[in-house]
């Protein structure tokens, strides 16, 4: 492709300040007489506060503001990070602080004291009478005719969206056999190793107040804390320093306004750091999501009717869920090309803790069960499953359903036939070789372990146009020593988008990357507005944005340039901070010299360009993965040996940093598939296993071979033809694993995770 | 009640006055300002706080600062700095191991203990040392690439051998408890 820069594995940007810990997290902060912020939160899943007193708490030393209900500002709001867009439903039902509980871990009251013990004791000190209420832990018991409600939509469900294309009823009817099955996911935790949940706050002698946050969103989540708070936007400053980890976990509001209120209560600054049990308790998570299939096809694979009845475990608090439901029904349509195609979602109120973002936003949800019944109808009608995907997805040059947009490009093809002979898809799928190759690894035909290998195809979006606005904006200044600046919104949280940006904007100067410098730090007062980390937006959106602005100076430098050179600007180029003319090169200028002319010549300017705009498109990428697993008859356990991972991620601006964030999606993939479920108790609503000791991830030794496959179907649309990569390696990996158990045991389950429990109970079941 | 006591933290001495709930990694966070070390769970169970004491990799959360006189603490601002990453940082940077870098410092610290004591351990050793070490960005195949690449280096050259064992920079001295 002949890029310098793009394509390269440059070192991250903020690489060597995080590896020597000198890197300042907003928890590593403090500002003189700072007090420590802490919050009450319900032992009950579901009650009405009767009576809150806090006078005790209140005149304890060292306490300088307690706050209730009372205090709060009547405004509601929600607290998901979405620009407001056709695609945004954005129902308010959130306060500050509540004064009825609806989630083991609602926050009811906020105090803010000299120091953590002073804080703890005045919690304590705080007296509130529960009028305790049934909890309503499942959607079954929430949509109850009988059910007392949550909020005041009725059976508690607090949206319904369907949505029809042509006609199920004659689409089932052409079919020559219909599949119908239920699938459910359960609700997982981000658990980014920094917890979620920290924000210092600090009020000015100006009625504004900053904010330090660990935040995907800087600009959004200024705009939800300052409605909440009763103030407009510009009255809050976010600044948003590294970030650890995210996931979707920040994407939108977090304990900011809380924090704030408690400052300017209080009149110093606040620290409020939630830990990690309250970390699990109170923020927002995966939703948990029960899918009906109805699936019409003829006996040749092609699809005449598709069908999803969902239905969306919200929590507590609506916050994305009525959204949400767009994207995930988005997921489902756009997969398979079908001539009819039904959906109907409910969104669903429930005592658990609001759910929110989640790294893939649905799709690992609807992937898990499309994916599962399209290798049970492969099996069925005797199709190669791989055969069956080629022939139903959606290419380049077609309407894709998400966006109703024309798809620029598409790698999928290519990413079977690569990804599927890395695994070995042939020999293994074959019964007879699977046999002589088990025996090579000392398995016998009556070995209690047995192999498979299964595979699950997705697509993902580059941002969420046209459902949501996705702007961004850039600044690039040229300095007099030819160097740059790059003023960016910056929300990278650990995927390197700050690296890429700077690999983009390098590239189109022509400087060297070590030569242009982005604001490592996010902060609102001085960045333009950007929509912030969400949907894999920021290499097409931010980069987009970046690509001009950085064009933009350099059309300023080449003008210069060509004055000074004497030739018009057409016939230059820039390359490595050196400015030529294309048909004689030695005829060059540093673009130090000609930045320092500018500033200090007769010009007496700085060579600076600005965009703010919306990316041209949303170009999808696509992703194949192939997994191999070893299932334990007499345990249960099912082992992932290897993972290849095909992705057609675009133009990879950096390949270690593409696959960085494969790999890290396939960890958090493979624990949605085996380990990972929040649990609470049915009967109280009390989270059973906010630990990482009973919530389990994946450590380096539980971490399978992880082949990565980088397929660059450039896109039209896209800087230097970027796609997107953040959330793709999560959405298809649960389905793969799942269909390998099937390929090795024969048992198809349907809900996750796939615990020794099930697999022993499905092998029972098939034994029978 | 609170009570002075003597920590010994990367060479230096420091007097600290603290009550003796308190854990090691809070007096290192607050009392010594040194942020580098994480606070990840509070239960010994992410490893974010890792920090060497007599060269042995500990969870700084769960040892009282009272139980940690007497040791030589070595913590992530102890290992390299303005002066020079030491090889295993280095190799975390070249092999894009870092992402978000919350769990890094953790990381750092404990891969220094493996080949301070085992300069040549097989992957599974790597993989088994770095288990208490939780990350949610990397599926830890670029930190393994990274600390297998470290412990090559160091079989190939004796001096890095030499220099890793006498630099105090890089927190030797209190190697070989």
């Amino acid at each position: 492709m002949g890029y310098a820069v793009v394509g390269q594995r440059v070192p991250r940007v903020d690489a060597r300040e995080k590896v020597s810990g000198r890197a300042l997290f907003t928890g590593d902060m403090t500002l003189p007489h700072m007090l420590v912020g802490k919050v009450l939160r319900s032992p009950y899943a579901h009650a009405q506060i009767v009576r809150i007193d806090t006078t005790k708490a209140r005149s304890l030393p060292g306490v300088k503001a307690v706050l209730t209900f009372e205090d709060v500002p009547k405004i509601p709001w929600n607290s998901a990070g979405f620009p407001p867009s056709p695609g945004a439903i954005l129902m308010e039902d959130q306060y500050i602080l509540t004064d009825k509980v609806r989630y083991v871990g609602d926050g009811l009251a906020a105090v803010a004291a000299v120091d953590e013990e002073t804080a703890n004791r005045a919690l304590e000190l705080i007296e509130v009478e529960y009028e305790v209420l049934p909890a309503l832990m499942d959607m079954e018991a929430a949509m109850a005719e009988d059910a007392p409600l949550i909020h005041a939509a009725p059976q508690n469900v607090m949206a319904h969206m369907p949505i029809v294309i042509g006609d199920v009823d004659q689409g089932f009817a052409d079919a020559d056999i219909v599949f119908e099955d239920t699938y459910y996911v359960p609700k997982v935790y981000q658990v980014s190793m920094e917890p979620c949940g920290v924000a210092m706050a600090a009020p000015d002698m100006d009625g504004r107040v900053t904010i330090w946050t660990s935040t995907q969103m800087p600009h959004l989540v200024r705009g939800i804390t300052a409605h909440a708070l009763g103030l407009s936007t510009s009255q809050v400053r976010i600044i948003k320093p590294p970030v650890g980890g995210a996931f979707g976990s920040r994407l939108g509001v977090v304990n900011e306004p809380i924090a704030a209120l408690l400052a300017i209560k209080a009149g110093k600054p606040v620290m409020l750091k939630y830990s990690r049990e309250e970390s699990f308790l109170a923020t927002e998570s995966r939703h948990p999501i029960k899918m009906i299939l109805k699936t019409g096809i003829k006996k040749d694979g092609t699809f005449t009717a598709r069908q999803m009845t969902a239905y969306i475990d919200g929590g507590a608090y609506a916050t994305h869920t009525p959204s949400f439901a767009g994207p995930v029904a988005g997921w489902f349509l756009a997969m398979y090309k079908s001539p009819n195609i039904k959906v109907d979602n409910y969104s669903v109120y429930t005592n658990s803790t609001q759910c929110g973002a989640f790294r893939g936003y649905g799709n690992p949800q609807v992937v898990f069960a499309v994916e599962s019944q399209v290798d049970d109808i492969a099996a069925a009608l005797g199709l190669d499953p791989l055969e069956i995907r080629l022939k139903n997805h959606p290419c380049a040059g077609e309407v894709w359903m998400w966006s109703s947009w024309v798809i620029e490009s598409c790698g999928l093809d290519e990413g079977i036939k690569r990804a599927s002979e890395a695994i070995g898809w042939g020999e293994k799928r074959n019964k007879q070789e699977r046999l002589e190759y088990a025996q090579g690894n000392g398995i016998t035909a009556d070995s209690t372990k047995k192999r498979g290998v299964g595979m699950a195809y997705m697509m993902h979006v580059s941002g969420a146009r046209p459902m949501l606005h996705e702007t961004s904006a850039a600044v690039v200044k040229i300095n007099e020593d030819g160097k740059a600046n790059l003023i960016y919104s910056n929300s990278d949280c650990g995927q390197g988008a700050g690296t890429a940006l700077t690999q983009v904007a390098a590239e189109e100067l022509g400087l060297n990357y070590e030569d242009v410098f982005i604001t490592k730090t996010a902060d609102t007062d001085v960045a333009g507005f950007d929509i912030g980390s969400h949907a894999s937006r920021q290499a097409y959106s931010g980069g987009n944005a970046v690509k001009k602005a950085a064009a933009a100076a350099k059309e300023k430098l080449l003008a210069m340039a060509s004055e000074i050179l004497e030739v018009p600007a057409a016939d230059l180029e820039v390359a490595e901070g050196m400015i030529r003319v294309r048909q004689e090169p030695e005829r060059e200028i540093s673009v130090a010299e000609v930045s320092h002319k500018a500033h200090f010549g007769s010009h007496g300017h700085q060579i600076i360009g600005a965009v703010s705009e919306e990316p041209p498109g949303n170009p999808p990428v696509y992703a194949a993965q192939f997994v191999e697993v070893e299932v334990d008859t007499e345990t249960g356990v099912i082992e992932v040996l290897k993972v290849v991972a095909a992705h057609d991620v675009g133009t990879a601006i950096n390949p270690a940093v593409v696959e960085g964030q494969i790999e890290g999606a396939i960890q958090q993939g493979i624990g949605y598939a085996l380990t990972e479920e929040y649990r609470y108790h049915p009967g109280t609503g009390k989270p059973l296993n906010a630990n990482f000791t009973d919530y389990k991830i994946l450590t380096a030794v539980d971490m399978p071979e992880v082949e990565t496959i980088l397929v660059e179907a450039s896109s039209e649309s896209g800087p230097f033809g970027a796609k997107s990569v953040g959330e793709s390696g999560l959405v298809a990996t649960a389905a793969a694993i799942a269909n390998a158990v099937y390929d090795a045991v024969g048992i198809r389950i349907k809900e996750l995770p796939l615990t020794p429990e099930k697999v022993l109970a499905a092998l029972e079941q098939k034994g029978n | 009640m609170k009570r002075e006591i003597v920590l010994k933290v990367n060479g230096e001495s420091y007097q600290v006055y603290v009550s003796p709930e308190k854990m090691l990694l809070d007096v290192i966070r607050e009392d010594l300002q040194l942020t580098g070390t994480k606070k990840g769970c509070e239960a010994g169970e992410c490893g974010a706080c890792t920090v060497l004491m007599d060269g042995r990799p500990v969870n700084s959360c769960m040892v009282l600062a009272f139980d940690a006189v007497g040791r030589e603490i070595v913590t992530i601002e102890g290992v390299g700095g303005l002066e020079g990453l030491h090889p295993i940082q280095e190799a975390l940077v070249e092999h894009g191991a870092v992402q978000c870098g919350y769990c890094t410092p953790g990381i750092v610290m404990t891969a220094k203990a493996l080949l301070d004591s085992d300069p040549n351990p097989t992957e599974e050793e790597v993989r088994k040392a770095l288990a208490g070490n939780l990350c949610r960005c990397t599926g830890y195949v670029k930190i393994v690439e990274a600390v297998m690449d470290v412990s090559k280096q160091i079989s190939e050259s004796p001096e890095l051998r030499e220099k890793l064992s006498q630099s105090q920079e890089f927190g030797a001295k209190t190697v070989g408890r």
